[in-house]
């Protein structure tokens, strides 16, 4: 076989000539593929219909295995990728522009509808059940029997905010996060453009040490922001005791979980006892479930598309360790800048409507 | 991107204005004002934060394809305006509450 017939067919396990083109062959988008499958698949089976089977749990790791299986294939052709090959589009309406670059802003486009779609739940469910603490204040939930003593829950919207904005060490986790989530959009941007930067302008170690100093401070954020968000939902902090006067005299900032703000709290009512009636001695009992599930699902949906940032980060931080990026496939480094700004975007959306209002 | 604001770095002045905003945004809820006035200022801040991070760091505003991506960017938003109008604003009963003469034959 001649070496032009042998570029012809490339390897479909990687690395590749980008010289040559593209490698259509690759195996990576079918193997990911499959391994979603997999792991969707058993973990739906894992958590049916509310019942957990441990059973399925050794197969959920095979489907994540089978896609870093693929991860690794997409890295290994990508890690050879020098810019030499990167297609623009032919016809209108995006006469010239990259082909990635176009396919990333179409993808960009679906998350939009996702998020959309998320929201407007929210807003639905926000605008159209009647909060529980107008309900508290109205009085009239201790005649119709919704208290803790008689059992019965009154179904209304309890915004995690009234949990989350009580005092500022409630909002820290959030307020940390937003700050963090614009700052790694500033890093990535700022890796982007030493990446840029034409031969000649720059020593390339330096440039090197740039681009993975900043890419490694975004993947630093990154999980930064993760671990405040576990923190948040599971685990809460306890504060100093020179701080508890900042915190209505206590020292312990109780978690989600422990607050029992959870998406199948039917029988929730207020740990700090704000809704308890002193003439009566009743407390008010009430259905949270469509509340709690709202913020769940659109925050855990954001935190989702941070975990994958970080995945993409992992390996674009280790590229640019070893020297992988230069002016010529600097753009690379722009595509997941833009996912990685949609994300902050989205966020600039969710903490005010769902952590402070 | 080699834009200027004010004479000073456009990465550099989009970070500093979006840093801003923010603390003007949590401490807005620190001052305990009346929901209607979070919301106006919620609302107000979330705005130019979004179409800061869009124009700048997303390079929506000032390279050669920016018009056409921006274009691109805007197709979904008139699904978006359906759903948070039509859907969003609507009351969460709205479909069993609709009067029988608007509602399809099978249903129930």
């Amino acid at each position: 076989m001649s070496e032009d017939e042998e570029y012809d067919h490339p390897s479909a396990w990687g690395p590749h000539d980008w010289h040559h083109g593209a490698p259509h062959n690759s195996w990576s988008p079918l193997i990911m593929s499959i391994g979603i499958g997999i792991f969707l698949f058993m973990l739906a089976g894992a958590f049916s219909n509310g019942v957990y089977d441990a059973s399925y749990v050794p197969m959920v790791l095979v489907g994540i295995l089978v896609v870093f299986c693929g991860l690794i294939i997409w890295w290994r052709q990508d890690m050879s990728f020098d810019g030499h090959y990167e297609p623009r589009a032919r016809g209108v309406p995006f006469k010239n522009i990259q082909i990635r670059k176009v396919a990333m802003w179409i993808f960009l486009m679906s998350e939009m509808m996702v998020f959309t779609s998320l929201f407007t739940t929210y807003i639905r469910y926000r605008t159209g059940i009647e909060n529980c603490q107008t309900i508290f204040e109205r009085g009239d939930w201790v005649a119709q029997g919704y208290t803790v003593e008689a059992g019965e829950a009154i179904n209304c919207f309890e915004p995690a905010s009234a949990l989350i904005s009580t005092s500022w060490f409630h909002i820290a986790p959030g307020a940390i996060n937003t700050f963090a989530l614009i700052i790694s959009s500033f890093t990535i941007v700022q890796a982007l453009r030493y990446a840029k930067m034409p031969v000649g302008t720059i020593e390339e170690d330096v440039r090197r040490k740039k681009i993975y100093r900043y890419l490694g401070s975004t993947w630093f954020l990154a999980c930064l922001f993760l671990t405040l968000k576990l923190i948040e939902w599971f685990v809460g902090f306890t504060l100093p005791d020179f701080l508890a006067e900042f915190n209505h005299g206590h020292t312990h900032i109780p978690s989600l979980y422990e607050e029992g703000y959870l998406i199948n709290a039917e029988h929730y009512h207020r740990h700090d006892g704000s809704w308890h009636d002193p003439v009566t001695g009743a407390t008010m009992l009430a259905d949270i479930r469509v509340s709690a599930s709202t913020f769940y699902v659109t925050t855990g949906t954001h935190g989702f598309h941070v975990a994958l940032g970080i995945i993409g980060l992992t390996y674009m931080t280790f590229k640019a360790w070893t020297g992988g990026y230069t002016p010529d496939n600097a753009v690379s480094i722009e595509y997941f800048g833009l996912y990685w700004h949609f994300v902050d975007l989205v966020w600039v959306l969710v903490f005010p409507f769902f952590y402070l209002y | 991107m080699g834009h200027t604001i004010f004479g000073k770095d456009v990465y550099w002045m989009n970070f500093a204005g979006l840093m801003i905003l923010t603390i003007i945004e949590v401490a807005a809820v620190g001052l305990d004002l009346p929901n209607d006035t979070t919301l106006m200022i919620l609302v107000g801040i979330g705005i130019p934060k979004f179409i800061m991070i869009a124009a700048i760091f997303m390079h929506l505003w000032g390279d050669e394809d920016s018009g056409v991506l921006t274009l691109t960017a805007l197709f979904p938003a008139f699904f978006i305006l359906v759903m948070i109008l039509f859907v969003g604003l609507t009351h969460p009963e709205a479909a069993t509450g609709l009067p029988e003469w608007c509602r399809p034959g099978t249903y129930n």
